[in-house]
């Protein structure tokens, strides 16, 4: 086809009007130099259209302003996504690792975080953070590039009817096309072209498609069922591996993770000399925290005696002779009762059953006890005596000191006087 | 485009004559200030202050340097028309050469309040024994040997390219700019090795029991940075007298706001990587170099001003197209970035480690203020002759017409 006149255009029809017959879809014009597109593009874009489009085999300086295309919305996209990113990396690591679980209890278990301490560092610090939020701030600018640069271009655009035109080939070797689509509110078949052919054009030709039924092709729908049958079956064999059973060992499919080479704690080993495989500390050293090297706190003697009196780092308070009682009712209150009489529910199911070797467990509220030195109960607690068993490798030394704390205050309300009873309190007395 | 009949205009040499003097003047005077409250105060703070100016100055004239081998390394057209600026502030590599000997007097007295361990005393007291262990390394012969390479490089490489650009301005023999594109790349690699060396060597060394392997990359980003900060100055300046006015045009702007952008980033870059490994593994002989930086007020406040200066405040204002676009923006924004830079060299410089040489006595001292006039002002005065006597364009270059008509899409 040559020539710029409408009749060329073969009949233009709206888009969508009959089915089977070809549809106008748009017009392609051409011309033979950048400068005759330049002239062109600011006509086109004077007369007010705004569904049509250049194209051109190289860059054209100055086609942005001709075609009237306001400096790109991408930046804000970028920017937004950017922020977000920013923002999303931050609350990333709060959530998994700062944020207080007790304070957001309406939030499930498994998806809450876990305050996790690495290096002694604080559990939200910026400077360890960074390095996520710069991640995530760039991924998602990044995207939002991306994907906002395909949206806004319309792409990906799988199929256009103007492709089919073999004049339209020589956009990318050396000729210079508009492309008006009929879709545009100003389109009117008759006279669009008329305006066109003003343009000083090499060539007008109309872009049209053949419209079918619209259906899927038989094959099409044949091979993606088949698809959809194949992607069913890796979950068929999951779910038949999860009720059937085998006699055979499971497979191994990385051996090295399910027989790891490694020594266990009281293996034997030939390399050292003592034939242990893990090894003793260094003569001379301890571990971090392992130092107890204050008599009476930790063993509760003061120059090889039992203490008469609590060390001076445990602070006797309304709060620690309630831990006291919290860690009594826990460990000690089964056999030595709640009251501390001796009379826990072990000791009176032993009594019962009359079990043999069963020594009573002694009433805290004995003279003997409420004469003995805290230190001798220390000592009690730490190591075991007759048939209680030491409880010094469960109960940290603090709590030890507590709970004798309160075994005091069990004895001082077993043995109060009038004088222990607040004033205002006494006339309830009977 | 077609901008020739206004070229001739253009490129015409500026009559620096008065300029230049001043310069000269404050440079003397202030140099002259320097060396009165040395007598009064003490060569210590006199020498630390010569360095921290000293490492300023050169540090724009070597990233002129690398701007300048860079175009000619990736054959850059648009450039051509900022490139005779660069090469006229690089010009200034010999006359730093002889302004570094100053620097040699406190290394052979053996200041220990300088180069520490160039003091046979510090070293024979230190008690880590690191100074000792150093000494092959750390010690004078060998330092001079390294600074006499380096700046037998840097000097060469000026020369070198400055020269073979002016020379093309009379002949207008392409093959100079074949051959300045075949140099490029070994003079890079030479060029990256000597300004490693050097950061290490003068500014790093000023804490010698300390080590960072990132400090060269560290110095580098920081010197490209106050170079793009002074070359948008520059230009501006330049136009401002009437020259360059077309063959500069708003696309140039952008292009060095895009790279001052650009190495502001990597600087922050540079200086995050530094900063974390060091804190996260929080191990004595590497924060000893923070502790000072973040022990007091004053030094908090610098590295927080750094922080936000350096990056938070230039990212914002760079960010965007439209203050890359504005030639005044731009020009605020390089005199910004360049006091910035000075900033960061006095945040390298100045600090010392508790209980390693002398205390400062004012973490700011008059000396930093005149120096700084005094070395600014001799290079000025050097950069306003070397104007007066060349054009301000590379003008028969083969891609000049490529710059000329450059435009960013």
């Amino acid at each position: 086809m040559n020539g710029a006149s409408p009749a060329n255009a073969g009949g233009p029809q709206r888009p969508g009007t009959g089915r089977g017959g070809p549809v106008l879809r748009g017009l392609l014009v051409e011309f033979d130099s950048p400068g005759a597109l330049i002239t062109a593009a600011e006509r086109v874009r004077d007369a007010g259209y705004t569904r049509w489009d250049t194209h051109s085999p190289f860059p054209v300086h100055g086609i942005d302003a001709a075609m009237g295309i306001r400096p790109t919305r991408l930046p804000w996209i970028v920017l937004a996504l950017g922020v977000i990113g920013c923002i999303t990396g931050l609350a990333l690591q709060w959530w998994t690792n700062a944020a207080d679980a007790r304070h957001f209890p309406w939030v499930p278990v498994h998806l809450q975080g876990y305050t996790f301490h690495v290096s002694g560092k604080p559990l939200f610090s910026l400077p360890a953070n960074i390095p996520v939020i710069f991640e995530m701030t760039v991924l998602l600018a990044a995207l939002g590039a991306v994907v906002g640069m395909l949206a806004m271009n319309n792409l990906p655009l799988h199929h256009r009817p103007l492709l089919a035109l073999t004049r339209f080939k020589r956009a990318t070797c050396d000729r210079f096309f508009v492309y008006v689509d009929a879709a545009d509110p100003r389109f009117d078949p008759a006279g669009t072209p008329e305006f066109l052919a003003t343009l000083g054009a090499a060539a007008i030709e109309p872009v049209e498609e053949v419209v079918d039924s619209g259906r899927l092709p038989r094959g099409l729908t044949i091979a993606g069922l088949f698809i959809v049958c194949l992607a069913l079956l890796p979950p068929l064999l999951a779910a038949k591996a999860r009720v059937s059973k085998s006699e055979q060992p499971r497979f191994n499919i990385i051996a090295d993770m399910d027989n790891q080479e490694r020594f266990k704690a009281q293996q034997a080993h030939a390399l050292f000399a003592d034939g242990r495989a893990s090894r003793p500390p260094v003569a001379g050293t301890l571990a971090r925290g392992d130092l107890r090297g204050d008599p009476h706190f930790y063993e509760g003697r003061v120059a090889g005696e039992f203490a008469a009196t609590f060390p001076p780092q445990v602070q006797i308070t309304e709060g620690s002779i309630r831990r006291g009682q919290q860690r009594f009712n826990i460990y000690c209150a089964p056999c030595h009762g709640l009251g501390g009489a001796g009379d826990g529910i072990v000791a009176q199911r032993a009594l019962n059953l009359d079990t043999p070797g069963w020594v009573a467990p002694t009433s805290l509220l004995d003279p003997l006890v409420v004469e003995r030195p805290v230190g001798h109960l220390f000592n009690t607690i730490t190591n075991g005596i007759r048939t209680m068993p030491p409880y010094g490798d469960q109960i940290a030394e603090m709590d030890r000191w507590a709970i004798i704390a309160y075994v005091r205050t069990l004895e001082r309300s077993q043995n109060a006087r009038l004088e222990d009873v607040p004033a205002e309190l006494r006339s309830e007395l009977r | 485009m077609n901008h020739a009949p206004d070229m001739s205009k253009d490129v015409r040499p500026i009559a620096t004559g008065r300029a230049a003097f001043c310069a000269a003047v404050v440079g003397a005077l202030g140099l002259a200030a320097g060396v009165l409250f040395g007598l009064r105060d003490g060569w210590d703070v006199f020498f630390r202050s010569y360095l921290l100016n000293y490492t300023y100055v050169l540090s724009l004239a070597l990233g002129a340097l690398f701007f300048v081998m860079l175009q000619h390394l990736v054959r850059a057209g648009w450039s051509v028309s900022l490139r005779r600026l660069a090469e006229l502030v690089a010009g200034t590599l010999p006359l730093l050469a002889v302004l570094f000997l100053p620097l040699l007097v406190p290394l052979l007295a053996g200041m220990p309040g300088v180069w520490e361990w160039a003091s046979a005393e510090a070293v024979a007291h230190d008690a880590s024994g690191l100074l000792r262990h150093k000494q092959p390394y750390l010690n004078v012969p060998f330092f001079i040997v390294r600074c006499v390479v380096c700046f037998a490089v840097w000097v060469g490489l000026a020369r070198y390219f400055v020269r073979r650009s002016v020379a093309q301005d009379a002949t207008g023999d392409v093959q100079l700019t074949v051959r300045m594109q075949w140099w490029s790349a070994p003079g890079m690699l030479l060029y990256g090795l000597t300004v490693t060396f050097f950061a290490i060597d003068a500014l790093m060394s000023l804490n010698p029991h300390w080590y960072s392997t990132i400090f060269g990359v560290y110095f580098f980003s920081g010197s490209l940075v106050g170079f793009f900060a002074l070359l948008a100055l520059l230009v501006y300046f330049v136009q401002r007298a009437g020259r360059l006015t077309h063959a500069v045009t708003v696309e140039h702007y952008h292009d060095v706001g895009k790279l001052a952008f650009g190495f502001v980033v990597f600087w922050a870059y540079i200086a995050f990587s530094q900063y974390l490994l060091i804190w996260y593994a929080n191990l004595p002989e590497e924060t000893v170099w923070y502790q000072p930086r973040q022990g007091d007020a004053w030094w908090t406040g610098v590295s927080l001003l750094l922080l936000l200066g350096h990056f938070v405040a230039p990212f914002a204002a760079l960010l965007s197209r439209w203050p890359k676009r504005r030639k005044g923006t731009l020009a605020c924004a390089g005199a910004w970035l360049l006091f910035m830079h000075w900033l960061d060299l006095y945040y390298l410089v100045i600090p010392r480690a508790h209980g390693h040489g002398h205390e400062p006595a004012a973490p700011l001292h008059l000396t930093d203020v005149a120096l700084l006039a005094g070395l600014a002002g001799v290079c000025v005065a050097a950069i306003l002759r070397a104007m007066a006597r060349q054009a301000l364009l590379p003008e028969r270059d083969p891609r000049l017409n490529e710059a000329l008509s450059f435009e960013n899409i």
